[in-house]
């Protein structure tokens, strides 16, 4: 069945998160919500403008990760059908740079999967952000706020690690 | 050998000879090899130092740095991780 299941792709090319998103859920009448968040490469970052954005990967690590997160948080919501799309390499402002998409039959674990996902993408996904403006280039890391996030959705078990 | 691979801004410090190398007798374990990589490269040894650094031997993350290392591994040195 297309567009169902736990799909997760690195592309190092642009992508339409629209044409992604029905991709995802075509052909799926059983399912009564869909629920996608997309991040996007900004113009400015505190102040500053941004000419481009930098995203590394460790070839084959990173997505063998990102899958064992995205299954985690599917058994936790019970939400199998998970799409995780990350865009690797130079991405331009008005670009993608993540989309994540939840198709559940009610909406309430579809909008908890894709939060928490997102929430520990942001901390765990093994990539690196680079980024290039006027005055140079910087490394992004995370804030202390997405920190704090994952902390909170992190399962209690777990909170030692 | 033995593959390292230097992440993000470590990739930027990382001299290039360290790319694969043949590790001394007295090189075992992966605590062996932070401190041997830091001896041949002063300033990624202060960035690993200054930061929170993760190993990961051939695709697997690595807590126990206690863990041996032998000659076809690959070892990589991962800064803080920012997806999304």
């Amino acid at each position: 069945m297309p567009g169902t299941g736990l799909q997760v792709r690195i592309v190092t090319e642009a992508f339409d998160p629209q044409t992604e998103a029905a991709a995802f859920c075509a052909g799926r009448d059983d399912a009564g919500a869909l629920v996608t968040f997309c991040g996007y490469c900004r113009s400015a970052n505190k102040g500053e403008a941004v000419a481009e954005l930098r995203l590394d990967q460790y070839e084959g690590f990173t997505e063998k990760e990102i899958t064992r997160i995205t299954q985690d948080v599917a058994a936790r919501f019970s939400c199998p059908d998970l799409l995780v799309i990350h865009r690797v390499g130079v991405i331009r402002p008005g670009e993608a740079i993540v989309l994540v998409a939840a198709l559940g039959t009610h909406r309430a674990n579809a909008f908890e999967a894709v939060k928490v996902l997102m929430d520990y993408l942001k901390t765990d996904a093994p990539l690196w952000k680079k980024e290039t403006g006027p005055s140079g280039a910087r490394w992004i890391e995370p804030r202390a706020e997405d920190y704090a996030r994952r902390q909170q959705v992190d399962k209690p078990e777990a909170g030692a690690a | 050998m033995v593959r390292l691979v230097f992440l993000g801004k470590f990739g930027e410090m990382a001299p290039a000879d360290l790319a694969e190398v043949s590790l001394p007798g007295e090189v075992r374990t992966l605590s062996d090899l932070q401190a041997w990589v830091a001896e041949k490269a002063p300033l990624l040894a202060r960035a690993m130092a200054a930061t929170r650094t993760r190993l990961v031997l051939n695709q697997e993350v690595v807590h126990d740095l206690s863990r041996a290392v032998a000659s076809g591994d690959e070892v990589a040195f991962l800064p803080p991780m920012s997806g999304g």
